[in-house]
This record gives structure tokens, C-alpha cells and sequence, in this order.
């Protein structure tokens, strides 16, 4: 009986990796594999098309990277990014998820509303939103600020002001993206079971009891999920660099994608761009080992 | 996010997208020889010109039949980058003005001297010649050249009672036309009097702006060996010549021109531009619209050159072939055709007399000036130009944004010069011998 089961065990776990086989090789080959060649690029002098012979050079990038004073930018623009926008845009997109989920007619319109920024194309949003910073008193943030100030605020040029050109950028990311994050929360809720408020109610608790000790808790694995998400989208950020400050004013919007597309693209120091991502793939990973580990993912209720 | 990550580093797939895409074109043996033409996807009339004139020349005659492909002007340089590694090179080939001496150096290109005809090489302005020719070999030719200055509305400069240069010779110098500027912007409803095309990215700012380090006295790089850009583009003069663009800006005389329309809708009454502005500033200002020369920051007026060039790639295997399909470009009508179309100052001087706009007193006169007699400065002439050109860039946003120029032009040269010296001073390397034997 014993061998007889274990053998089922192992004939499971041969059908498992067969089943995962696919997959694995994907991974493999599209994810490992370049990671390795990133770090065996990154050690030596390779640039785009050199016709002079590829040398391996060692840490000679990984040091001039870490002297560059546009790169420690970078990664602290990263963070700063991260840690302002992940828990602004979480906060925001339960918020919108609590009011959305309100059984009142024509709802499925405004759900459709708050989503739609996210079927947009980042590319297309930043276009949009570069009008929207447009400096001077006609730009269309400059004058409803002006209007909301009651005529005090004095017009800016948000993207080229180095106080305002990240939280510029913030603003316009955390408008496309809360709506997915919103919707995800919005499924949590509606799989909370009604009796479990309707016990509550009876039991006399009030909208923030039902809300701290039925939703919040009722919604931990959606909001771990897109607490995680939402600082992986956060340390991806490009698109919207690229398209509306190009890093700049002065490095304050630059980050670490950027600064590899252009060291790796525009300048052709591809071992350049190569150390960059290697530097990024490891913090990244570090984060989110660390997500894991203190915000542990309970599977029961799911 | 980890698989967006590695195919920003793993320049590898794009290889192979590459290698996978073109390995089915591969040519079949047919009567005819087949020549792969790679091509910018420019303005639409442009293109659509270009297609029209390879129509032509593929039935004027049964020899050579040209397969003719559009790359995105954005990505065109990775592109070829791409073919180049896996040797996929067409035969002939469309450089922009910064990559012909990278390419050149790459030995991707092979020297046209032994091909082109005496004829066509006397029709071509100086300024073509100067920018395709890279260690003392002619690698490429362009059938249109570019044209920089100023555009402003005469009736405007008027009432300021401004002087209105007719030469680069007469241009304004530098204290005149901040005066200009000042008084103008006395006239203007929010100040801002000059375009600057900050809304433009990439090599516009090398463009646009090296000529005013240069009217200075200053450059991109020393020129004498192309090894140290230390002394040129951080020399006093360069740092004069951008503290005053700086001031320019901080002065609020500069429209961020965000829409592209600062000067059509009148918003402003100078703009820094090219000949590609010109066809829809006419028709906004008509003979109102007056081309000038860059202000002089003190060694005389200096302008741009060099726009999109051919050059035939060492991969090509009939490079008679190619240059044949060149002379055709290079004749009267079909330069005057692709010029028609995209704006550009044609290349050929027997082009330049049909068109009555670079006539002397004609609106685009200027240009011509410019070109003829020395006020353009080629692009230096070294592989590390790409950098050059995106360093300058950064720097140029620094500016902008108000950082110390001085520091901020110390930090290119340093990214320069690292770059130069990581490749030995871009040594010669000296393909052409052996890929000129191979077709003699």
C-alpha cells in the first residue's frame, strides 16, 4: 500500500512537471535567460554596433554607475514614487470602490467612468495630461487652481519646475491606474457575504466598526494583491517619463528604466544599461521578497 | 514587470525578431537584380513621393527592380543597428545626418568616390559633400540639405523699429536682438516674444543650437582629432553663448510653444526654426514672413546643415546598381519632386535655379547664403556624434530648467570625453580597402 502510494506521488509530480512544462520553458527562455546575458553584458564594455572587439572590463560600469549622480537620482526617485503613490493609490481606489458599490441605479455607468482611464494607453493619457500642466495662466491645471484659489495661484510650468514635475507625474499616474485597482477591490467586496454585516448590525455596530472589522479584514488578500501590484507598476515607471519630462527638470523625474532606455538605446552603452537592470532586477527583488514576507498571504476566505 | 525589464537590456530578441523576419525575403534568382532600398517613414508626401519616384525608376527600365521599405523615423537607427548584427543590411540605405559618420566607422558603408559620376559630384553644394565625407572618403549623398534661422513678421519688427537683416553677413548680434527681444516683449500680452521649438526632441537641440556655441567661438568637440570635447563645449565662449539662451528663458521672453502653433497663431514674433517650417509659415503670414539669419555671438552668424542622406552598405552586391538608382534621385526632376514634398533646400545647384524662393530676393534666399558661402558647420565629424548629440541634449533641458550652465556643460564633456576614451579615440579601422577590392 505504501509503495503503491508513493508511487502515485511521484507519477503526480511527473504529470505536475509536464503540465508546467510549457510554462517553465517560457520563463526560461524568455525571463532567466536574458537576466543571465544582462549580467554577463554588464561586465564588459559592449555598445550597439562597435565594431571594435568586445572586452570584459568587470565591475568598470557597475562603479561608474554608482558615481553617476543622474542614476542615484534615479533610484531615489523610484522610491520616492513608490512610497507616495502606492498607498495614495490604494487608499484612493478603496474609496472609490466602497462608493461604487452602493446598489443604486445607473451604477454600472459610473463604475464604467471610474475605469475607463485604465483602457487608455499610458502613451495616450501622458499626451493628454501634458495639455492639462500646460504652463501660463491658460493651461487648464493653472487655471482651476486659479479658480479654486479665488485668483491666488500663481501659474506654473508643472513640468518644468522641479518641485512639481513629480508630483505632476504622480497625479496623472495615480488617475490611470486607481480604476484597475478599483475594480479588484470592488470584486472583494461584492464577495463579502451580506450576513456577515447584517450580524454586525444586529450586534449594533456602527458604519466604522462594520467597516474597520468586516470589510478591512474580509478584504486582506485584494489589498495585499494590490498593494504588491501597484509598487511593481511603481517601479516600472517610463512611459509617462518619456513622454512628458524626459527626466528632467534637472534628473528630478528620471528613474531607473529610463535611465538604462537611454544609456542602452540612445547612447549605445548596451553594458551600461545592462548593469543598470541588474542593479534594478535586485532591489526589486528584494521588495518584494520583503512584501511577502510581512504582508503573508492568508489562502483561507478565498 | 520582470519580463518588460529584460527586453528593455536583452538587445538579443530584437536580433532575432530580426533574423526571423528577413530570412523569408531572402532574394529569389530572377531575370532582374533586385535592390533592397531602407527608407525613413517621413512626412506622408514625402513617402508617398519617394514610392512614386521607385515606381518610375522600376519601369523606365528591366535591369534593376528596387524593393523599397519604410522604417518609423522614431526607432530607424535601432532598426538598422539590429540588421546590421544579424547582416541584414539592404543595399542602400537612408542615414540621418548624425549616423553617417557611426555607420561610416561601423564599415557599414561602403565609399562612393569610385562610383559616383564627376557630373553629379559638381552638381551637389559643398555642404553635402562636407557632411558625407568621413576620414577623406565619401560615404553618402543627400538629395536635399536642411536650413536653419530665424522667422519673424516684418510688419512686427516694424513698429519696434528693429533693423531687418539681408545676409548672414548683417545678422543681429547678440545685444541687438536681446534688445529686440526686450522690445518686443514690451509689445506682447504675456511676454513671451520667441519660439524656441522647445516642444521639438532629440537632435533639434545639437541642431539648433551647437551654431550659437560655434558663433561664439566654442564647439560641440575640438575638431583638430575629434578626441576631447574638454575645452570646446565647456570653453568660456560656450558657456557665454547658453548662459545668454538661459537668460532668454528665465526672462520669460521663450513660449514653451507646447501646441506647435506659437508663431502661426501669432503668439510670437520670432521663431527659431527650419526649412521644414516654412510651407506652413507662409500660409499663416504671407509676405509678412521674413527668414533671418541667427543672431551673431560674436565670430559671425553660423547655421545648421545636413538633413537625410543615401549611402550604399558594404552588404550590397551591385553597388553599380545602387548608385544608378542615386543618379535617377539625384536628377533634376525628382529632386525637385522630393523637395516639393518635404520642404528641404534641394542638394543639386541645377534644382536650386528652377526654384524662384532661394533666387537672390527670393523669401528662402537665406538658406542658400548660408550654404554657399560657409556660414553652415557640418555636424563634427567623428562616430561619437550620436552621444554628442544626446549629451548635449540633456544639457540643454538642464539649461532650461535653470541649472548652472557651466556645471552643467562640465558634466557632458566629462560623458564625452569617458565615452571617446572607452573606444580608443574611435580608432580607424579601415574597412574600406578590403571591401573596396571585393567589387573592383
Amino acid at each position: 500500500m505504501t509503495i503503491h502510494r508513493s508511487l502515485s506521488i511521484k507519477r503526480e509530480k511527473f504529470v505536475a512537471l509536464l503540465l508546467a512544462l510549457p510554462a517553465l520553458t517560457g520563463l526560461l527562455l524568455f525571463i532567466a535567460l536574458p537576466f543571465i546575458l544582462a549580467i554577463g553584458l554588464s561586465i564588459t564594455n559592449l555598445r550597439l554596433g562597435s565594431p571594435l572587439p568586445l572586452e570584459i572590463v568587470g565591475l568598470r560600469e557597475y562603479i561608474r554607475i554608482f558615481s553617476d549622480s543622474s542614476f542615484l537620482r534615479a533610484l531615489a526617485n523610484n522610491v520616492l514614487f513608490a512610497v507616495a503613490v502606492v498607498p495614495m493609490q490604494t487608499a484612493l481606489a478603496l474609496g472609490l470602490a466602497l462608493l461604487l458599490n452602493q446598489k443604486l441605479r445607473g451604477i454600472s455607468l459610473f463604475r464604467t467612468m471610474f475605469f475607463m482611464p485604465v483602457v487608455f494607453p499610458m502613451s495616450l493619457v501622458a499626451v493628454v495630461w501634458v495639455m492639462i500642466y500646460a504652463p501660463g495662466p491658460n493651461g487648464m491645471m493653472n487655471s482651476f487652481l486659479s479658480i479654486i484659489s479665488l485668483g491666488t495661484w500663481q501659474p506654473q510650468d508643472f513640468l518644468h519646475n522641479p518641485l512639481f514635475a513629480m508630483p505632476a507625474i504622480m497625479l496623472t499616474s495615480i488617475w490611470q491606474g486607481v480604476g484597475f485597482q478599483m475594480v479588484i477591490l470592488l470584486a472583494g467586496l461584492q464577495g463579502i457575504s451580506t450576513t456577515l454585516y447584517e450580524a454586525a448590525e444586529i450586534d449594533g455596530a456602527g458604519t466604522w466598526q462594520r467597516f474597520k472589522y468586516i470589510t478591512i479584514p474580509q478584504l486582506r488578500n485584494p489589498l495585499i494583491f494590490v498593494v504588491v501590484v501597484t509598487s511593481i507598476l511603481a517601479f516600472r515607471l517610463f512611459d509617462q517619463v518619456r513622454i512628458m519630462t524626459l527626466g528632467g527638470p534637472r534628473d528630478s523625474t528620471t528613474t531607473v528604466i529610463f535611465e538604462a532606455v537611454k544609456a542602452g538605446f540612445d547612447q549605445a552603452h548596451v553594458a551600461r544599461g545592462a548593469a543598470m537592470t541588474v542593479i534594478f532586477f535586485l532591489i526589486v527583488l528584494t521588495i518584494t521578497l520583503l512584501q511577502r514576507v510581512l504582508l503573508k498571504q492568508t489562502y483561507q476566505n478565498v | 514587470m520582470l519580463k518588460k525589464l529584460i527586453c528593455v537590456i536583452s538587445f538579443m530578441h530584437l536580433v532575432f525578431l530580426f533574423f526571423g523576419c528577413h530570412a523569408q525575403q531572402d532574394q529569389t534568382e530572377s531575370a532582374y537584380l533586385e535592390l533592397q532600398v531602407w527608407a525613413h517613414s517621413g512626412q506622408e508626401a514625402e513617402r508617398h513621393t519617394l514610392h512614386k519616384q521607385v515606381m518610375l525608376f522600376n519601369n523606365q527600365q528591366d535591369e534593376i527592380q528596387v524593393e523599397l521599405t519604410f522604417l518609423p523615423e522614431g526607432s530607424y537607427n535601432g532598426q538598422v543597428q539590429a540588421a546590421a548584427l544579424a547582416d541584414d543590411l539592404p543595399d542602400l540605405l537612408e542615414i540621418d545626418g548624425p549616423y553617417v559618420y557611426n555607420y561610416a566607422w561601423q564599415g557599414k558603408l561602403l565609399p562612393l568616390d569610385t562610383l559616383i559620376s564627376e557630373q553629379l559630384k559638381k552638381e551637389l553644394l559643398p555642404s553635402i559633400i562636407n557632411q558625407g565625407t568621413y576620414q577623406g572618403y565619401l560615404y553618402t549623398i543627400g538629395n536635399f540639405e536642411s536650413g536653419l534661422g530665424l522667422y519673424a513678421r516684418r510688419s512686427q519688427l516694424r513698429t519696434i523699429g528693429a533693423r531687418i537683416p539681408n545676409s548672414p553677413k548683417d545678422a543681429w548680434n547678440v545685444d541687438e536682438f536681446q534688445k529686440i527681444l526686450y522690445n518686443l516683449s514690451q509689445q506682447d500680452n504675456d511676454g513671451a516674444v520667441l519660439d524656441l521649438k522647445l516642444n521639438y526632441q532629440g537632435e533639434w537641440y545639437s541642431y539648433g543650437f551647437a551654431p550659437l556655441i560655434q558663433s561664439a567661438g566654442g564647439d560641440l568637440i575640438n575638431r583638430e582629432d575629434f578626441q576631447q570635447s574638454d575645452g570646446s563645449l565647456n570653453s568660456p565662449a560656450a558657456i557665454v553663448a547658453m548662459q545668454r539662451v538661459q537668460h532668454w528663458i528665465q526672462s520669460g521672453y521663450v513660449d514653451p510653444n507646447i501646441d506647435d502653433a506659437a508663431f502661426i497663431t501669432g503668439r510670437v514674433a520670432l521663431s527659431w526654426g527650419g526649412h521644414w517650417n516654412y510651407n506652413q509659415y507662409r500660409a499663416a503670414h504671407g509676405d509678412d514672413l521674413v527668414l533671418l539669419p541667427l543672431p551673431n555671438f560674436g565670430m559671425g552668424t553660423r547655421s545648421g546643415q545636413g538633413s537625410w542622406s543615401w549611402g550604399i552598405t558594404t552588404t550590397c552586391r551591385q553597388p553599380q546598381a545602387a548608385m544608378r538608382f542615386l543618379e535617377f534621385l539625384f536628377q533634376i526632376e525628382q529632386v525637385l519632386s522630393i523637395v516639393k514634398a518635404n520642404g528641404a533646400v534641394p542638394a543639386t545647384y541645377s534644382a536650386i535655379e528652377q526654384l524662384p524662393v532661394y533666387a537672390p530676393g527670393g523669401p528662402l534666399h537665406l538658406f542658400i547664403q548660408q550654404l554657399n558661402k560657409g556660414y553652415t558647420i557640418a555636424r563634427p565629424q567623428t562616430p561619437a556624434y550620436p552621444l554628442i548629440s544626446s549629451e548635449f541634449e540633456s544639457a540643454f533641458f538642464d539649461i532650461r530648467d535653470g541649472a548652472v550652465v557651466s556645471k552643467v556643460l562640465d558634466q557632458a564633456v566629462a560623458m564625452i570625453d569617458q565615452d571617446i576614451e572607452d573606444n580608443y579615440g574611435y580608432p580607424n579601422l579601415s574597412h574600406k580597402k578590403s571591401f573596396q577590392n571585393s567589387y573592383r
